[in-house]
């Protein structure tokens, strides 16, 4: 799976450049940074008085014992963030125990600053979407419009809610040696790393209580309060209740931790394109009950991947017709789609006098000094000081990973000033700037206080009377051995605290709720495969197992009595996981020739093995592992550790020429079998018994009577004269063996065998006892009022009818036909006949459920 | 002379579609030529919405949504348009190439304004392919009228292609064209649009018809013509012109304009997308035929 191709990291890791010998020799030039913490005559700022007597306090042992203690807190939490690499590079969030602190003076002009840039930016977009003036006055060269693939044609002339661009906005801030503040990157298209800041605050206001408490820090829940009650007023034409979705890009998403977390934190529903449609131009989400009609979408998703129809046709990402839902003014779209154009360093040089056109006013926090190689003197100085700026695309399409001058080789600079010289509007590059420095633990042991240089991420939001900037930015430190490490950010209150947190103080009842109305049909569609899957290896496991084991002990048996007995299993085999020609190489040759047996464990194998075809148990688990991801939120620590297990068991395979192969085969399907179990275990006892296991449940059952089904019809159909050893593999799948021991003791004829696996409502493994939980869970299902009885409830009452009706000696004689003949190939015509009936059913049912709870096919309202 | 236009796109799905969108430049623009006297679009199962606007470019764009499971669309547009023949006295303007690029490039008029923003790349033509400067810059010596210049190059680029209906599919990547130097119309453009944008020179994609002329002594067959492409460059103080690389002229009566953009992309006659429905195949047919004027 690719990296999901939107822009929502975090743009790290933040890299701080290595010293080298030139830098070195530099080092006497450069200036020195900033140093947050003390002053130049190395007195500690009054800023930071409190916190670092608090410190002193604690002293660095203790520190350093709550730091552990955080990050066991983040763990728990399952913080993450993936820098890249996919999904098993998902590292924990490295927190530092050591905050960062503004006081108001500091703060209160840099947050005056954001929040200018933010009205400026957001009258920007206005005039980008709508009249182009910058562009016709001179300002705003027509290139950096025209020509950015983010300036999306079909939303020009768009208004969004309440006349609002850009309700959210982010930006990267750093302190240069002047001990000024600078934005090194605007974020105007969907900002990341709000949650992280959050979560940073929670842990460390737990591990720092007496500090916390002392330096009087603004707290953060203000900034979100502001940011629910925004998305609530930009629902179109003022909807009492609406619905507020969080649109992610999913699991394979950067920062997905992090959109989990604010959906949850703000009460929002966290969907993927795939749970939305647009119906008469509006967005609905699709629930288990039902369409329902979507007010607000904050989006994780870049703008240009938002509507395959009107946008980039090849994303996968978003909602067909969401442009014209918009356009519609149905939805409210936060950020408005577009605002990716000004995701580019190239406007920058011209927003001082952009700032004086739009808001007649100076622009007071600047951009570190960019430049765009599109403007001639801009590229000419760009040329000439290369090896000191750093170089970035002027219009990023992802992730940017920034060119520092400075490290690279003299050909290497060479290179890279032809390139810009043949493309230069495609450039643009910064000044590099010694940011400023904060204490953080270092050394391999943390045991040492080092200052490390720090970038901050600060956020803004729209309020009724200009923006709020959230009091706390996500900062982050780089320097040696710091390996992402993030800080929390602590701006000091002038006056006292007012406490305020939206998280539900602890002693508060909490609302009780059983509703799972609004389950997303895609999660009921996820958890029913989940419980399919879960199922499905199981029964593969086991039937390989039963055969491996039959094959490494022969008894003493000969290949083709051997051949005769294993048959039927191999048949089962077939049809379960479609490794068709293999098993057949493996049947068509015994008696034939010595090399059976070494065909029969190959054609075994490779059912095991393969990572096709799509029913080999390599390719059923890993498929479970696809489904499980997706389900994060919904398995436990414990469950998803096995499922995962699962997967990396299978892609180590077992070479089958190996002399001892079958005896490490069925050493790996015990371990499956049994961690499958745990997992069935942990999945059934650790979720409430609500619709979303409901589901989970439905999945398992339907797949566990299909099973069951099929190994009866491709093992029983006709009689043969040595049935013994296949009646006792068939208990062993179906994992029935010892309840058959016990009620008939050793005497193995098909009647019982036949009972206990399909009609015997008290055996948890037959089908009759999957058919009596589908049509419990069937009458639980939501459905409208005036049905008496859903389609789906009729299959399984059919199905169910048949089983508790059938005569179990009477299916397993082996009739004679009309004329009275016994065919020679004695078929046990009566069970066939059931088995098939009830083996249509199964599947019509399974399709019954998608269409009408996953896929909403028809449209009522 | 009048025509009348009946477009016809059908397309035919494997499986069931439960829910499909789509978005149709179908309606002929007015102005330049022609006037759209009648338009209507029919579409087959009819949709649960509609609703038209106009794009950013003006054309008028309709987008339609189906909700009830469907196993194939129709949709037919039926236009008749009043073309007069073009004013091409225009030809002879000698404003040279290089004085109507900098126009454009450094003019703040709203009409070179509007100009500039097809010199840019553009979703299927960037501007910056190498094969292409390399293959227009013969045409463009020093000084040379613009239109001398681009009617050169349209002459060159209908002799270095082979026109070949079965060379492409819709969405062939320029690359393709270049390597292959074979397509259709749509490649045709393309391949000169990226080769004017690479001089620095605005460039736009016409989306249209042509009507085919029987030979004479023939009846004219229906449903042989298709939908047509060609490009349209700007020449300042005179405006945008025409000109057709697959049939090496400058377009006249016998072309019917639909909509205009950056590329194809932008004024895809019907596109979709639709949930589930498997392989599918499409047709179109298009047939253009002179009315009797009123």
């Amino acid at each position: 799976m690719p990296r999901t191709p939107t822009d929502d990291s975090l743009g790290w890791p933040w890299r701080y450049p290595e010293p080298d010998a030139r830098q070195a020799r530099d080092a006497a030039r450069a200036p020195t940074p900033y140093d947050e913490t003390f002053d130049a005559s190395g007195r500690l700022r009054a800023d930071w008085e409190p916190l670092v007597t608090q410190l002193r306090t604690l002293g660095l042992d203790e520190l350093r014992r709550r730091w552990d203690e955080a990050r066991r807190l983040l763990y728990e939490h399952g913080v993450s963030y993936d820098a890249g690499g996919g999904e098993s590079l998902a590292r924990t969030w490295n927190l530092s125990p050591i905050p960062v602190v503004f006081g108001p003076p500091t703060w209160e002009p840099l947050a005056a600053g954001l929040a200018q840039r933010a009205r400026l930016l957001d009258r920007l977009l206005a005039d980008l979407y709508g009249p182009q003036r910058l562009i016709a006055e001179g300002l705003l060269p027509a290139e950096l419009v025209y020509g950015h693939p983010g300036f999306l044609r079909p939303c020009a002339g768009i208004v969004p809610p309440l006349g609002q661009f850009l309700p959210l906005y982010a930006a990267d801030v750093i302190r240069g040696p002047d001990g000024r503040f600078a934005v090194l990157t605007d974020r105007p298209q969907a900002p990341s790393g709000v949650g992280y800041a959050l979560e940073n605050r929670i842990v460390l206001s737990r591990s720092l209580p007496e500090a916390f408490r002392d330096c009087g820090v603004q707290r953060l829940a203000g900034f979100f309060r502001t940011t629910r009650d925004l998305l609530r007023q930009l629902a179109p034409r003022g909807r009492d209740n609406p619905l507020i979705v969080l649109l992610t890009p999913g699991p394979y998403s950067a920062t997905y931790f992090e959109q989990a977390f604010l959906a949850q934190y703000l009460a929002l529903t966290l969907v993927r394109g795939e749970d939305l449609v647009v119906r008469d131009a509006r967005v609905y989400l699709k629930t288990l009950a039902g369409l329902k009609k979507v007010d607000v979408i904050l989006r994780r998703v870049n703008d240009d991947f938002c509507d395959p129809l009107e946008l980039r046709p090849d994303s996968f990402l978003g909602v067909a017709g969401l442009v014209e839902s918009v356009r519609a003014g149905e939805v409210a779209v936060v950020n408005p789609l577009g605002s990716g154009v000004l995701q580019t360093g190239a406007m920058s040089p011209f927003l001082p006098a952009i700032c004086r056109r739009l808001l007649g006013e100076d622009l007071t926090l600047p951009t570190v000094p960019t430049y765009w190689c599109g403007d001639p003197r801009s590229r000419s100085y760009v040329e000439s000081a290369l090896g000191e700026l750093v170089i970035k695309p002027a219009f990023p399409s992802g992730p940017v990973e920034p060119v520092f001058g400075r490290e690279l080789s003299h050909d290497a600079l060479a290179d890279l000033r032809d390139r810009i010289r043949k493309e230069p509007s495609r450039y643009v590059a910064q000044e590099h700037i010694d940011v400023s420095v904060v204490p953080s633990l270092a050394g391999l042991a943390g045991d040492e206080l080092a200052a490390r240089p720090v970038w901050m991420r600060t956020y803004a939001v729209v309020a009724h009377d200009g923006y709020q900037v959230m009091p706390g930015a996500l900062s982050r430190v780089g320097g040696p051995g710091a390996r992402g490490e993030s800080k929390d950010t602590w701006v000091l209150a002038s006056g006292p605290v007012q406490p305020l947190s939206l998280l539900p103080p602890p002693s508060t009842p909490v609302e009780l709720s059983h509703d799972e109305s609004d389950l997303p049909s895609r999660i009921a569609d996820s958890l029913f495969w989940l419980g399919r899957y879960v199922e499905r290896a199981e029964g593969t496991a086991r039937l390989v197992r039963t055969i491996a084991v039959r094959l490494s002990d022969q008894n003493g048996l000969s290949d083709p009595d051997l051949a005769t007995d294993l048959d039927p299993l191999l048949s089962m085999l077939e049809a379960q996981t479609y490794v068709r020609r293999r098993l057949d190489f493996a049947r068509d040759v015994p008696g034939s020739s010595s090399e059976w047996p070494r065909a029969a464990q190959r054609g075994l194998f490779g059912a095991v093995f393969d990572t096709a075809p799509t029913g080999t148990l390599r390719a059923t688990l890993a498929e479970t592992h696809r489904i499980a991801r997706t389900l994060r939120d919904w398995l436990s620590l414990d469950a998803w550790r096995a499922v995962a297990h699962l997967d990396q068991d299978l892609r180590r395979p077992i070479a089958p020429s190996d002399p001892s192969a079958l005896r490490a085969l069925v050493d790996l399907l015990n371990r499956t079998v049994t961690l499958l179990a745990a997992l069935e275990g942990l999945i059934a006892e650790s979720m409430t018994h609500d619709q979303a296991w409901r589901f989970l449940d439905i999945g398992r059952r339907l797949e566990r009577a299909s099973h069951v089904v099929g190994l009866l019809r491709s093992s029983l159909a006709s009689a043969s004269p040595r049935e013994g050893p296949v009646l006792e593999a068939l208990l062993d799948i179906a994992a029935s063996a010892t309840t058959y021991r016990r009620r008939y003791l050793a005497t193995l004829q098909v009647c019982p065998v036949v009972d206990l696996l399909l009609c015997d409502e008290t055996n948890p493994r037959s089908a009759l006892f999957q058919l009596e939980a589908l049509s419990a869970h069937m009458t639980h299902l939501p459905r409208s009022p005036n049905t008496p009885r859903t389609p789906q409830q009729k299959l399984v009452l059919s199905v169910l009818t048949e089983l508790r009706l059938a005569d179990v000696a009477d299916l397993c004689s082996v009739h004679a036909d009309a004329q009275g003949t016994v065919h020679a190939e004695r078929k046990r015509r009566p069970l066939v006949a059931l088995l098939d009936r009830v083996g249509a059913q199964l599947p019509a049912l399974s399709n019954s459920l998608s269409a009408a709870y996953f896929n909403h096919a028809v449209f009522t309202t | 002379m009048k025509l009348r236009v009946v477009h016809k796109t059908t397309y035919h799905y494997a499986e069931a579609v439960p829910s499909s969108h789509h978005e149709a430049h179908l309606a002929p623009r007015d102005g330049r030529g022609q006037t759209c006297l009648a338009h209507a679009v029919r579409i087959s199962p009819r949709p649960n919405t509609t609703r038209e606007r106009r794009d950013y470019f003006d054309n008028r764009t309709l987008y339609f949504g189906i909700h009830e499971s469907h196993r194939s669309l129709e949709v037919v547009a039926e236009s008749d348009i009043l073309v007069h023949d073009r004013e091409h006295s225009m030809l002879l303007d000698k404003t040279s190439w290089e004085t109507a690029r900098d126009v454009v490039t450094l003019g703040r008029q709203p009409e070179s304004l509007a100009a500039y923003e097809f010199v840019f790349g553009s979703p299927y033509v960037s501007a910056d392919h190498a094969e292409l400067l390399e293959f227009a810059r013969p045409s463009f010596s020093a000084g040379r009228p613009l239109l001398d210049a681009v009617a050169d190059l349209t002459e060159r680029i209908f002799g270095g292609l082979t026109y070949d209906p079965d060379a492409t599919e819709t969405s062939t990547p320029l690359t393709d064209v270049i390597q292959e130097r074979r397509g259709v119309c749509q490649d045709f453009a393309h391949f000169q649009i990226g080769c004017l944008r690479s001089m620095g020179l605005p460039a736009r994609y016409v989306s249209g018809y042509l009507s085919t002329l029987p030979p004479p002594g023939k009846t004219r067959l229906v449903g042989c013509d298709a939908s047509h492409a060609w490009i349209s460059t700007y020449l300042p103080s005179v405006g945008w012109v025409d000109f057709d690389p697959v049939n090496n002229m400058v377009p006249g009566e016998r072309h019917v304009t639909v909509a205009y953009g950056r590329d194809y992309g932008d004024v895809t006659p019907v596109r979709g997308v639709i949930v589930g429905g498997g392989r599918h195949g499409v047709r179109v047919s298009v047939d253009v035929a002179p009315i009797a004027m009123d």
